[in-house]
């Protein structure tokens, strides 16, 4: 190429080329390429641009080809050149020619930023979002804590495809056992309580003051005492307003390890996972505070809180002894029979309800439907 | 080319001539498998924050090895430009997250699960946010050191692509070939080559012609799953051929010859990984399972029946460890087959005719912003 034909240049040997673009059309001009103390950009005799060295960078290119670019040129400007001995010559050329392209030590910068990032999001998970879900708590007010309530109501009798059991006698026994623990409790009427007909044997309380027993925990039950501090339990939540707690706990949480985990295909199951490790100890605490009021309760009414432990122990059975149970929302229930029953002292008062009215009580869903 | 006079004489002269094909790409494989290998480590190490990068990458490599007439195209954007998109996209969305929450409250007092329709909304600011993240892409693809660019409104395209969205619902997926030609039409109307306007000249009827007889095998397809994959490949096939064929920029107009098999082996490519990787972590769990059981001295049986092994802690962290994996391989298995191969399988089926009416194209448009990318990122609608 030093010999083309084509060039008018008379006695020199005509100077390498290149092929440049001006960044201000898409026209393609065969240059001549001078390297004295610029690149001169030469296109039939007539200089186009001179670019100093200093200010050349590389730009994106298929194999085999140097394309550059250069700070002071337009921005799109682009000079190719095919010829490699003429690319290593100016490549020796260009000091700064790989600055803004990323090297190493951006790649080891991102990674120290997203681990720095990453111990500070878990850290908020762990500290910072249990401090704010109880700070927050108490601000929000009552009626949209009720609201919240009528929400996960309507939906739980959706997702159980349950209804109320409305037997006279045993809601008149229901209603009476609710009565003489909120009044222990110290907690004012506008407490809500029923039973659905689940054979699921559990019972919950919801935000606003809800509190439900699932036909199949009353099917389990052998005495009232049993139901009863099971209901003090749901009560204990309820006072604690934990289930607000909670849905700020969880929402939190989730937002935070999922911004964690972002793009990685089916994060959705590390998600699920660390959070489950992560609100399981949070609700591991709420649940034995729920617990110590429940056991409080059912003295004040001089009955043990034994009989509860019993109950959750006849559903669950022994659950310790296969590896941690970190990952447990509730305190393991060999652990809570065991506090229950080292609480109780004597029994003083009368029993919460009569033979006949546990009865009703036992076939408020109507017997034998269950 | 017409400049391209030079020829070869001396005998240093090695560099090959540009491929004579109009369209053609350049990129080796195994440095695109190598790229996303590492991309993917990265992102486990930073969990998911390379992800940014990753994109930015693939991107440069795929764009800068594209040759239109013998000249690559050069892809420009950065992903600094694409984290601060998705940071700003967040600021914007967890308020209205809320917001969404707020309202879903409202409605399900009325009646439970009343606000699924807010779900709607939701799919219009997808398709807000794929119309802004086109442009930013367009405006970071430089060919011949002149930008391609993009005019419009992101708001009333996704009006437009949810009314459409409707419409093929109701027609039980028979409109949508005159949807993707209307929205193919509004899209390349306002896209630009310098001053080389866009236009697209499909027709929702041509689409449907080549494509019907897929509409009828979907339903069998989706019942024997075995035909899915040959469904689907034909039909991204046919739209792709479809779509490429009815691009044109001012005189510049392009065609495709993509046959209607030619991706469907990919498709089978990539379900045989998966098959296989699937395999192979089901393997390891069930090793897991055997290692974490003789530690603990339990029978196999009981540690089942128990359910303690969804309580075991060291058991959690290694399936957690293996599914990484697992999610990290199948990513690069996909990239590599669904992104690079089936880039190249599309460009090597591609004609440009009269390429000359680009020699000379005045430089135009402004660099847009990667929020679009930051709203796509957040809403999990991002393309390539």
């Amino acid at each position: 190429m030093e010999t083309d034909p084509s060039e008018a240049t008379s006695a020199a040997p005509s100077p390498p080329r290149g092929v440049y673009f001006d960044g201000m059309s898409s026209k393609r001009r065969v240059v001549a390429l001078t390297l004295s103390d610029t690149l001169q950009i030469i296109e039939d005799g007539e200089m186009l641009a001179g670019w100093a060295y200093a200010d050349i960078r590389r730009a994106d290119s298929p194999p085999g080809l140097l394309r550059l670019s250069c700070l002071t040129a337009p921005a799109l400007a682009r000079l190719e050149v095919r010829d490699p001995q003429l690319g290593s010559d100016i490549v020796a050329r260009c000091g700064q020619l790989e600055e803004n392209l990323p090297n190493r030590r951006g790649v080891a910068a991102i990674v120290g930023w997203s681990l720095a990032a990453a111990v500070s999001i878990v850290l908020v998970v762990l500290f910072g979002v249990p401090l704010a879900a109880d700070r927050l708590t108490p601000l929000v007010p009552d009626s949209f804590e009720r609201r919240l309530g009528d929400v996960a109501d309507a939906q739980v009798k959706v997702i159980f495809n349950a209804k109320r059991c409305d037997d006279a006698a045993g809601q008149a026994a229901f209603e009476k056992l609710v009565g003489a623990l909120r009044e222990s409790a110290g907690l004012d009427n506008s407490v809500q309580s029923g039973v659905l007909a689940t054979p699921i044997p559990n019972a919950f309380a919801l935000p606003g003051g809800k509190v439900y027993l699932f036909d199949g925990l009353l099917a389990k039950a052998e005495n009232p005492d049993e139901i009863a501090g099971v209901l003090a339990h749901e009560l204990g939540h309820l006072r604690h307003r934990d289930s607000m707690r909670e849905l700020i706990h969880n929402g939190g949480t989730s937002f935070l390890i999922g911004l964690l985990f972002g793009d990685i295909t089916g994060s959705g199951a590390l998600v699920f996972t660390s959070r489950t490790l992560v609100t399981s100890s949070y609700s591991r605490d709420a649940e034995t505070n729920a617990d110590t009021f429940a056991i409080e309760t059912m003295h004040r009414l001089g009955r043990p809180a034994k009989p509860m432990g019993d109950l959750i122990f006849r559903v669950t059975g022994k659950e310790g002894g296969h590896g941690l149970s970190i990952v447990s929302s509730h305190p393991l229930t060999e652990d809570r029979l065991a506090r229950m029953s080292k609480a109780d002292g004597a029994i003083t008062g009368a029993p919460l309800l009569s033979p006949a009215e546990w009865q009703a009580l036992k076939g408020i869903c109507g017997s034998g439907k269950i | 080319m017409n400049d391209m006079s030079w020829t070869p004489l001396g005998p240093s002269q090695p560099p090959p001539e540009p491929p004579p094909m109009p369209v053609a790409f350049s990129g080796n494989r195994n440095e695109f498998f190598r790229l996303i290998v590492r991309g993917a480590g990265l992102e486990l190490v930073t969990v998911g924050f390379y992800r940014f990068w990753l994109a930015t990458d693939i991107r440069r490599h795929l764009w800068s090895n594209t040759l239109v007439d013998g000249d690559g195209a050069e892809y420009t954007g950065r992903a600094k430009e694409l984290l601060i998109g998705f940071l700003i996209a967040l600021a914007i969305l967890v308020p209205v997250y809320l917001a969404y929450f707020l309202a879903g409250l409202k409605a399900e007092e009325g009646q439970a699960f009343a606000s699924t329709p807010l779900v709607a909304f939701f799919y219009v600011f997808g398709q807000f946010a794929i119309y802004r993240a086109r442009r930013y892409r367009l405006t970071r693809t430089v060919w011949r050191g002149v930008r391609f660019w993009m005019s419009g409104s992101g708001w009333i395209y996704a009006l437009q692509s949810a009314l459409w969205g409707l419409l093929v619902g109701v027609t039980l997926g028979l409109a949508l070939p005159w949807r993707e030609a209307a929205l193919e039409r509004y899209k390349m109307r306002h896209s630009y080559y310098g001053d080389l306007q866009g236009s697209f000249e499909g027709t929702g009827w041509e689409f449907f012609k080549r494509g019907w007889w897929l509409w009828l095998l979907a339903p069998f397809a989706l019942y024997l799953t075995i035909g899915a994959p040959f469904v689907y490949g034909a039909y991204k096939a046919i739209e792709w051929r479809w779509w490429v064929s009815g691009i044109r920029f001012g005189e510049v107009r392009l065609e495709s010859t993509l046959r209607r098999s030619a991706l469907i082996g990919l498709y089978w490519k990539v379900i045989g990984w998966i098959a296989l990787l699937g395999l192979a972590f089901l393997a390891y769990l069930a090793l897991c399972v055997f290692l974490v059981a003789s530690m603990d001295a339990t029978p196999i049986a009981e540690f089942f029946k128990t359910e303690a092994f969804a309580k075991s802690i060291p058991l959690l962290v290694l399936a957690g460890i293996g599914y990484l994996a697992f999610a990290l391989s199948m990513n690069v298995v996909m990239r590599v087959y669904l992104m690079r191969d089936l880039w190249v399988r599309v460009l090597s089926s591609t004609i440009v005719h009269n390429i000359e009416a680009a020699a000379n194209v005045t430089a135009r448009g402004e660099l847009a912003n990667a929020l679009g990318e930051g709203f796509a990122d957040g809403l999990d609608v991002a393309g390539f």
